[in-house]
Parts: structure tokens; sequence; C-alpha cells
């Protein structure tokens, strides 16, 4: 019966179909061939990732080895550490629970309703201050664990949040600083930003880790891990103010005259004129920025951090998983690619949305 | 700052001189505005005029000569451009609201911030403004959802609400499309009826008429001619405000 | 003293004193302590270090060395090694990026999706867990003894061996540029040649550069030829090892497979904006002129498109030189490999960093010279583009 209704309608469909995809010989052969590789690569996949994989820690490594498929065993036997590193097995609960405290200050920080310089600093103070005390214990009778046993996701959250807790303010200070109407004041840091600017994240955080310890003393040299996080706080300030000086000069002139005719003093206009709508000018740029530093974060492996890829190389390393390398970076790769795509499309969403608004 | 008793003019232009590198924009320029008098300052596009009003209040910096607003010299003394700004407003040529926050917030930040005013006070004296340029009921919009005209007395509303005691008004009808032009200056007709001391930068002759005590000609960065109303328009002596003035009014 | 303080003029310039001076103090300071610190550990400052030889080796290097090679000898290696794989992953991404942008405007939907999954997956996955993935997948390969073998090339855990012909070092640099004019020849007369010679004409001539010029990278090839061997190099198994041939090593080709996936997708991106850039009525219009399809994308579409993707490509190409930094993680002997190694041996850490500083920004600043120059002598005139 149903056929017979759907009858009518089916060679409209079909021309349509046509039309888009062999409207010409050409056009055919690439439908074709885009259509194939496609087909191959997903059944390829799907082949490896599910149908012939082990999901089970079971059979052990060895019949994972000899499976066709993915071998997810070594995850269901490993994920622990690609998560949370060296940390105490028994208190992992709490790394656990930190990661949960930054995933929501950061969707908060999403929300519209909280885009007023108070709450977005009420918000971060507290998710970071929240994970502090829930990975470092010592307090509210959690026992304590040292920094150089944090490690795995939890490590990268922390280095990417604290680095944009210090580089947000900073990238403010150095975008006001190179608008300053004093040239030496303006000329100094825009030779500061572009020297950070021309050099690579890795050489930052290599001077930082390695060498700094050299040129400061003894008592203000501090652990590494905060040394590292400087480092790359001034990296992402560096990139952050050339984003936020471009959302100033989006911002009228006549809007500083009119709050100097005002009567304002200088903190006055840049915190209620020229900064709110600056940082609404350069949203987008911004999210893409924090969507890059994240990404950067992982680089802290080099200068010799546990963080989720160092812990990653771990897992996979040692004994009898060794073969299992591909697992373990897709895995690793799924979860950056769940934090990034997501925080990249909300910047896409915003971006759209505001080009709409402005009509 | 003891404006309010301050004795002799409210504004004093002596010898003023200005740059923009080596372009020489006023050329000595000398004018005196007294208390409760209302200026009007026309000319060519490009003559100086904005220029010139905001060296009163700061926005440019002279580079000879003297300023004197209220008994206070405009001098490199960071107190007294604080101190005399509070006392002068001003309205633009293209309003100048602040886009990211209500008509409402715009008339209260000021007051609130930089003379401490209380929140109720502040927001009191904004109501009664924004019913003085007759918009009391656009409080809660935002900018972006106002008519220019509607956008320009809120400028005025928001100016006022600072209480000064001299406006500085820059070209406030120019960008306005010609049925918005009368609310404005109903609206600045008003004020200058209750004796505000006022210098206008406008080429809305008919205006100038009705409430100017003075009018200014200004050309190349000079002021040319300097009259009242009635023998500006009718007896001017010199060929470049004649020519001008046909210019003006000839259509 | 209060009324000098309020005095706008003084106060800029006490500010401008404080800032600038406290930034300088720092530095100074910063310098100072380390000398010092560096001096009690027995190791003098300044560049003499320079001449004395390392006493360590490099494992990839296009010039001649060895442990006895001075310092600035194993810097200039860096160098070169860092601008080598820079270019070879600058093309490879460039050509990725080309391809799939090019998928992701072109007027079929398949394609387009095929493109988007493309740049969506690997935009987001960080560059260096991509180096780490390939190089776990080139070193988990097989030993020699079962090397994949296809066309002369063996692939193995120890990296992929090419054929080479057995020519002397100076012949085949000459023949390498030669090979690149082949490229280049074509290109830069089919610009100079006028629009009103026929298609095939401009071909003939086209080829015929290109002809010349292979030609003459194999006269430089047989002139060079070194004598009593064969002409090629086949790599071959002897004993456990593979001998012959020459060696591209895991490190690198890691390093470069993911700079040209990685930036492929950025890439892939910029070239995607940079059609979205050219008006439709351009194309209407040159359409309407009666050119053919072909035409108006050769003449059209794609110069316009270059010119307004070419100065955020620039960019991006500055951002993958310095992604080359990242050998480090595989032990590539890049130009920071390098300086990190020399700090760690010799201790000479305030030069060994400066002259780090002093590369980069040498390598940045020439980049940024070259496209700008390109930018210049491409660009409309007045202000076409924007209006
Ligand atoms: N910021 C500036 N820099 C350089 N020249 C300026 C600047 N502002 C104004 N000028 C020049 O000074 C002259 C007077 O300008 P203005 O006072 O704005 O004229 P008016 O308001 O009478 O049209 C004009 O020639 C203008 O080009
Ligand atoms: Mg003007």
């Amino acid at each position: 019966m149903e056929m017979i209704v759907v009858a009518p309608s089916a060679p409209g469909r079909i021309e349509d179909l046509r039309r888009r995809f062999f409207a010409r010989p050409l056009q055919a052969l690439l439908s074709l061939v885009s259509l194939a590789t496609m087909v191959f690569l997903a059944w390829k996949l799907l082949n490896w990732a599910i149908f012939s994989a082990v999901f089970t820690t079971s059979g052990g490594p060895e019949a994972c080895q000899a499976a066709a498929g993915a071998c997810w065993s070594v995850i269901a036997a490993r994920w622990r550490i690609i998560l949370f590193g060296l940390y105490p097995f028994e208190e992992q609960w709490r790394s656990a629970l930190a990661c949960v405290a930054v995933v929501v200050m950061t969707v908060l920080s999403c929300i519209p309703a909280f885009w007023t310089g108070r709450r977005i600093a009420l918000v971060w103070g507290v998710g970071t201050a929240l994970y502090y005390v829930l990975m470092k214990g010592g307090m509210l009778g959690l026992a304590y664990v040292g920094e150089e046993a944090w490690g795995g996701l939890a490590l990268t959250l922390f280095i990417f949040v604290t680095t944009c807790l210090i580089g947000f303010p900073l990238a403010i200070c150095l975008a006001l600083l190179r608008r300053s109407e004093l040239p030496w004041i303006s000329h100094t840091t825009g030779l500061i930003i572009d020297g950070v600017r021309s050099l690579p994240l890795i050489s930052i955080l290599f001077t930082f880790a390695v060498v700094l310890p050299f040129a400061l003393p003894q008592w203000l040299a501090g652990d590494k891990l905060y040394r590292v996080i400087i480092g790359s706080a001034l990296f992402f300030s560096a990139y952050q103010a050339e984003i936020v000086r471009g959302g100033m000069q989006g911002v009228p002139k006549g809007q500083e005259e009119a709050a100097m005719a005002l009567g304002m003093s200088y903190w006055q206009r840049i915190g209620r004129i020229l900064l709110p709508q600056a940082m609404r000018n350069a949203l987008p740029a911004t999210i893409n920025q924090f969507v890059i530093s994240f990404k950067e974060t992982s680089l802290v492996v080099i200068v010799g951090f546990f963080e989720i890829l160092a812990s990653g190389n771990a897992a996979y390393g040692t004994g009898e998983w060794r073969f299992a390398y591909v697992e373990v970076y897709a895995f690793i790769a799924f979860i950056y690619f769940v934090f990034v795509f997501s925080l990249s499309r909300y910047g896409a969403f915003l971006e759209r949305r505001m080009s709409v608004g402005e009509r | 700052m003891n404006s309010t008793q301050s004795p002799g003019a409210a504004v004093r232009i002596e010898n003023l001189d200005k740059y923009y590198g080596s372009f020489h924009a006023l050329r000595k320029i000398n004018l005196s505005v007294e208390r409760g008098e209302r200026i009007v300052v026309c000319g060519p596009s490009g003559s100086g005029k904005s220029t010139m009003i905001r060296c009163i209040n700061r926005l440019e910096q002279h580079n000879g000569g003297r300023i004197t607003v209220l008994g206070t010299e405009l001098n490199d003394d960071v107190g007294n451009i604080d101190g005399i700004r509070r006392e002068v407003g001003m309205v633009f040529q293209h309003f100048n609201l602040f886009p990211h926050m209500t008509v409402l917030e715009n008339c209260m930040l000021a007051p609130m911030i930089v003379r401490k005013q209380p929140r109720a006070e502040a927001e009191a004296t904004a109501r009664r403004y924004l019913e003085k340029v007759r918009i009391p009921e656009q409080a809660m919009k935002f900018p972006g959802q106002l008519s220019g005209g509607q956008q320009q007395r809120v400028a005025i509303a928001r100016a006022l609400c600072m209480q000064p005691q001299i406006m500085l008004f820059d070209e406030p009808t120019s960008a306005l499309d010609p049925e918005m032009i009368a609310e404005v200056l109903d609206v600045m007709v008003t004020l200058a009826s209750e004796g505000m001391t006022m210098i206008c930068v406008t080429h809305e002759m008919g205006f100038a008429r009705r409430v100017a005590d003075r009018v200014i000609f200004m050309d190349g960065g000079e002021i040319v001619e300097e009259a009242p109303p009635e023998e500006f328009f009718t007896s001017s002596r010199n060929e470049r405000t004649r020519q001008f003035l046909s210019q003006v009014l000839g259509h | 003293m209060s009324s000098l303080l309020r005095n706008q003029k003084v106060r800029n310039a006490l500010l401008q004193l404080l800032y600038v001076g406290s930034i300088a103090a720092l530095v100074l300071a910063g310098v100072a302590i380390a000398r010092q610190n560096l001096a009690e550990q027995g190791i003098t400052s300044g560049f003499d270090f320079l001449s004395k030889s390392t006493g360590w080796d490099v494992n990839f290097s296009l010039l001649p060395a060895t442990a006895n090679d001075p310092y600035w000898w194993f810097f200039l290696i860096g160098i070169i090694n860092t601008l080598f794989l820079g270019s070879v992953g600058l093309m490879l991404a460039t050509i990725v990026g080309t391809i799939v942008g090019l998928a992701r405007t072109s007027s079929n939907e398949l394609a387009r999706l095929l493109g988007r999954t493309y740049v969506d997956i690997f935009r987001n996955i960080p560059l260096i867990l991509q180096v780490f993935f390939w190089y776990a997948v080139i070193t988990h390969l097989p030993t020699p003894r079962s090397a994949y073998e296809a066309w002369g090339m063996l692939l193995t855990s120890r990296g992929l061996y090419v054929p080479v012909p057995n020519v002397g070092g100076p012949a085949m640099t000459l023949a390498i540029f030669a090979l690149i004019a082949a490229i280049a020849l074509p290109v830069w007369l089919g610009r100079t040649s006028r629009l009103s010679q026929p298609i095939g004409e401009r071909l003939a001539i086209q080829l015929a550069g290109a002809a010349a010029a292979l030609a003459g990278a194999a006269i430089i090839l047989a002139i060079g030829r070194l004598p009593d061997l064969p002409l090629v190099d086949f790599p071959a198994l002897q004993g456990l090892n593979l001998k012959g041939g020459l060696r591209i090593p895991p490190e690198f080709s890691a390093l470069a497979i993911a700079i040209a996936i990685y930036g492929g997708s950025y890439i892939a991106e910029i070239v995607r904006g940079g059609f979205k850039a050219v008006g439709k009525g351009q194309m209407e219009a040159a359409l309407s002129l009666g050119l053919s399809p072909w035409r108006v994308f050769t003449l059209v579409r794609l110069p316009l498109a270059l010119r307004a993707m070419l100065p955020i490509l620039a960019n991006q190409y500055v951002w993958l030189i310095k992604a080359t930094t990242m050998g480090i993680a595989v032990g590539f002997t890049d130009f920071f490999m390098i300086v990190a190694l020399t700090i760690n041996h010799s201790g000479q850490t305030l030069e060994a960093i400066g002259i780090l500083m002093a590369g980069f920004l040498t390598i940045n600043l020439s980049l940024a010279a070259v496209f700008n120059r390109i930018n210049k002598a491409i660009a409309l005139k007045g202000n076409q583009l924007r209006g």
C-alpha cells in the first residue's frame, strides 16, 4: 500500500538526486569517488573500532592483540592512568570531581548571563579554587597530594585553566599598554608582544622550566609547574592582547570622547565603556584563541609533565600493551576532540549570531 | 573646584592656537562667553568649529593661548581638567550613546561614578531629565532601538544629568533626518529659555535667530565675524559671511 | 610637589620612565643573576664556546656532521633542518590544504561533506598528538628483514629508504634546482605570455620550458655521476640492516606527515575563505563575457581568491615553521633541539637562548618580508577588493 502512495513523488526525488549529484559527467564522477571514499573509510573505521574490536579485559592482552580490530581492552585496563596519571589510587575520585568542576565552570562561562566582568571572574575564581582544594587537599579532611603527583586529564585541564586565568587579565593589560598615547610605553609593549609572538611556544616553555631558575633568586623560582604555567600564560596573553586590541579598535572613538566629556577617569572609561564593548567585538576570536591554547597545553609534555599525552605514552609504553598504541592515541584524541570541537562549534555559533545581530 | 561662585565669564578664550602636526587649525582665537549667554557658531566645514569647542573641555589639547572655564584655567593640571569636564556637558553630532547600556543606565552612569551619587538619587535625576526631553517611556530600551532624534535627546539628557553649568553642542542635528531635527531643537530651545550657558555649533539658522545672543562665524581657523543675530543675518559686512549665508539660507 | 604630580606632562614622563625602567631593570637583574649562577658552576659567559667542538652528534643532517664539529656548525645544521622540515611540511600542507579546500568549495555536496569531515577531525586534535601517533605508527612498522617494498623503496621501522642516483653533491644540488625550475618555468611562462595567445600555443611554450629544464637536470646528473658505481643506488638488506639508498628517518617522516595533515586542515579553511571572498558578481560578469568556466576559474576566481588568502596564509606558514620545534618530542634535531642540547651539554644557557631568539626572529622577519613583497606585487591598485 505504502509503495503506491510514495510512487508519484519518486520520479521527482530521483530527478532531484540526479540534478544534485549527476548533472554533468565530471560531477557524477566526483560524486562517485567521494561516495566510494566515504563508504570505504566509514566501513574500515567501524569495522576496526566496533565490529572486530575487543572490549573486555577478560582475554588479556594476547587475545586482544590477535583480534583483527581495535583492542579497547587497553583503555579498560589503563584508563585511570590516562585520566589521572600518578594520582593516588584511592583519591582519584577527587581528581575526577576536579575535572567536573572545570567542565562546569567552562559551560557556565558560555552562558551570556555570566558575561559581566565580575560574574566571569567569580565563576573562574571559584572553579579554580575548588579544583585546587580538591586536587591538593591538606584541608577539610582531604589527604595532601603534592603537585608532582598530579597528572593525566586533570593536569591538562589545570594548566589550561590557570593559563587562561593569568593570561587573560595580562592580555588586557598588554592591549591597554600597547594602545597607550605615551610612545615609550606603547613601543616597549609592542616589542614585548611581537617578540613573544615570534617565538615558538615550546621554546618559551623550555625557557621558563629550565632556564629561568638560573635567572631568578632562589626564593622566587617556585615550583616548575607554576613557572611553566606563567610561561604559557605569557604566550597566551601575547596573542590574546592583539585580539583584545582589535576589539578595541572596533569601538568608535566617540565612545571614549563621550565618556571623557562626562568627566570619567581613565579607569572608569576603560572599565565601563571601552572594555565591555571591545570584549564583545573580540568574542569569536577569543574563543578561537581558547581553542588553540587548549590544544597547546599538550606541549608541556616536552618539558616533562605527566599530562594526558605523557600518561597515554606511559599507558601503552610499558609491558604487555605495547602493541595497542593506536587505541590509546585514539582515546586521547577523542577526549581532546570532544573539548575542542564543542568549544569551536560554540565559537562558530556565537559568530553567526553576532553577525546576524549586527544587521 | 569652587566653580559655583567663581566670578567672571563662563568661558574665556585668549589667543588660542591649535596645530594638528604642522596644520594650523585654530589661529589666535579670542572669545568670551558670559554666564547664561547662548552662542551659535557657524562656518564652512573644516573651519575649526569642532576643534574650538572641543578645546573647551579638552578633548583637544591646545598649543598656545589661554582657556579659562568657570574661573579655572585649562592647563596641564589633571585636577583642573577633571573638574572642568564635570561642569561642562557636551552633545555630539553622532550622539555617542553607550550601546551596551539602556537609556536609563546611560543617564545614571556618570552621576554615579563621577559625582558619586547614590543609585536612587541618580535614577530620579535621570528620569526627570528623560521626562524633560520627552522620552520617559524609552528608559529601559537600548540606544540601538531608538530613532536618531530620540537618541540625540537621550544624549542631551545624559549630559544634563551631570548638572553641568555649560553645555556644548557640536552639530547636534546634522546627522538627523529633517523630521527629527525639530524635536531636538525644541529641547534645546527649552534649555536655552531656562538660562543654560550654551555654545552651539549648528547651521540651523532659525534656531540661531530665536535663541542666540551672539552668532560667531568661523573660517580658516579664525573667527571672522561676531554679532547679534539680527545684525548678523541682515547687515553682515564680511564677504565670506555673506557668501556662506547665501549658501545656507539660499535654498 | 603634589602640584607637580598633578601636572599631566610630568605624570606622563614619570609613567614612561617607570615602565621602561622597571622592565629594563627586571631583564638586567635576571641576566646578572644568571651570569653569577652560571659563573658559580664554572661556566664563563661569552660566545667563545661556538668554536669548540660539541662532543655529541645529531641524528639528522643535510650537511656532514660529526661530534668533532664546532657548535656554530651545529647551530647552522639545526637551522637548515628546521627550514628543510618547514619547507617540506609547508609544501605538503599546502597541497593537502588546497585539495581539501577545493573540495570544501565544490558545488558537489558529497565532496563538501568529505572535506568538512577532514577539517573537523584533524583541526581538533593537537598537532603533537598527531606527531606522536605517526611516530608510533612508523616505529611499529616491520623490521628491515620484513620491510614493505614498492618501486625500489623500502618502508621499515627504521625509516623510509629511497633509491638515489649516485651523483656528487654539487651536481645533485644543481639538479634539484633544475627540477624546481621545471615546475616554476611553465608557471612563469604562463604568466608572462599574453592572454590573446591561443591556449594551444601557450601550452606548447610551457611544455617546452618544462622539457628544457628536465633535460638540463638529466645532463647535470649525467655529468656529475660518480665513477664505477651503478647509476642508481638501491637500498638492500645486508645482514640485519639495510644498506644503500637514502634513509628518511622516522622522526622526520612523522613530523612531515603530521604537519601536512594538521596544517592542511588549517590551510583548507584559508583556501575556502579566500574563495568565499570572491564576489559572485565578478564571476557572473566573467561568465557573461563568454569566458569558459575553466578560464573564469584561472583568470578571475583563482587570482582574486589568492589575493584574499595570502595575508592569512602568511601567518599560517609562520605558525607551521614554529611548529617544527615539536621535533624535540620525537628526537628530530631541529634548531630548537640543538639549542636545548647545547644548554644541556655546555651550560651556555644565556647565549644559547639568545641565539634561539635571534634565529626565530630572523626566520619570521624574512618570511614576513617575502610575503609582504608578494602581497605588494599582486595587490590590486586602490581599494577594489573591499569596495
Ligand atoms: N585629529 C585631526 N588630525 C588632523 N587634522 C584634523 C584633526 N581634526 C581636525 N582636523 C583638521 O582641522 C580642521 C578643522 O576641523 P574641524 O574643527 O573638525 O572643522 P569643522 O568642525 O569646522 O568642520 C580641518 O581642516 C580638519 O581637517
Ligand atoms: Mg565639525
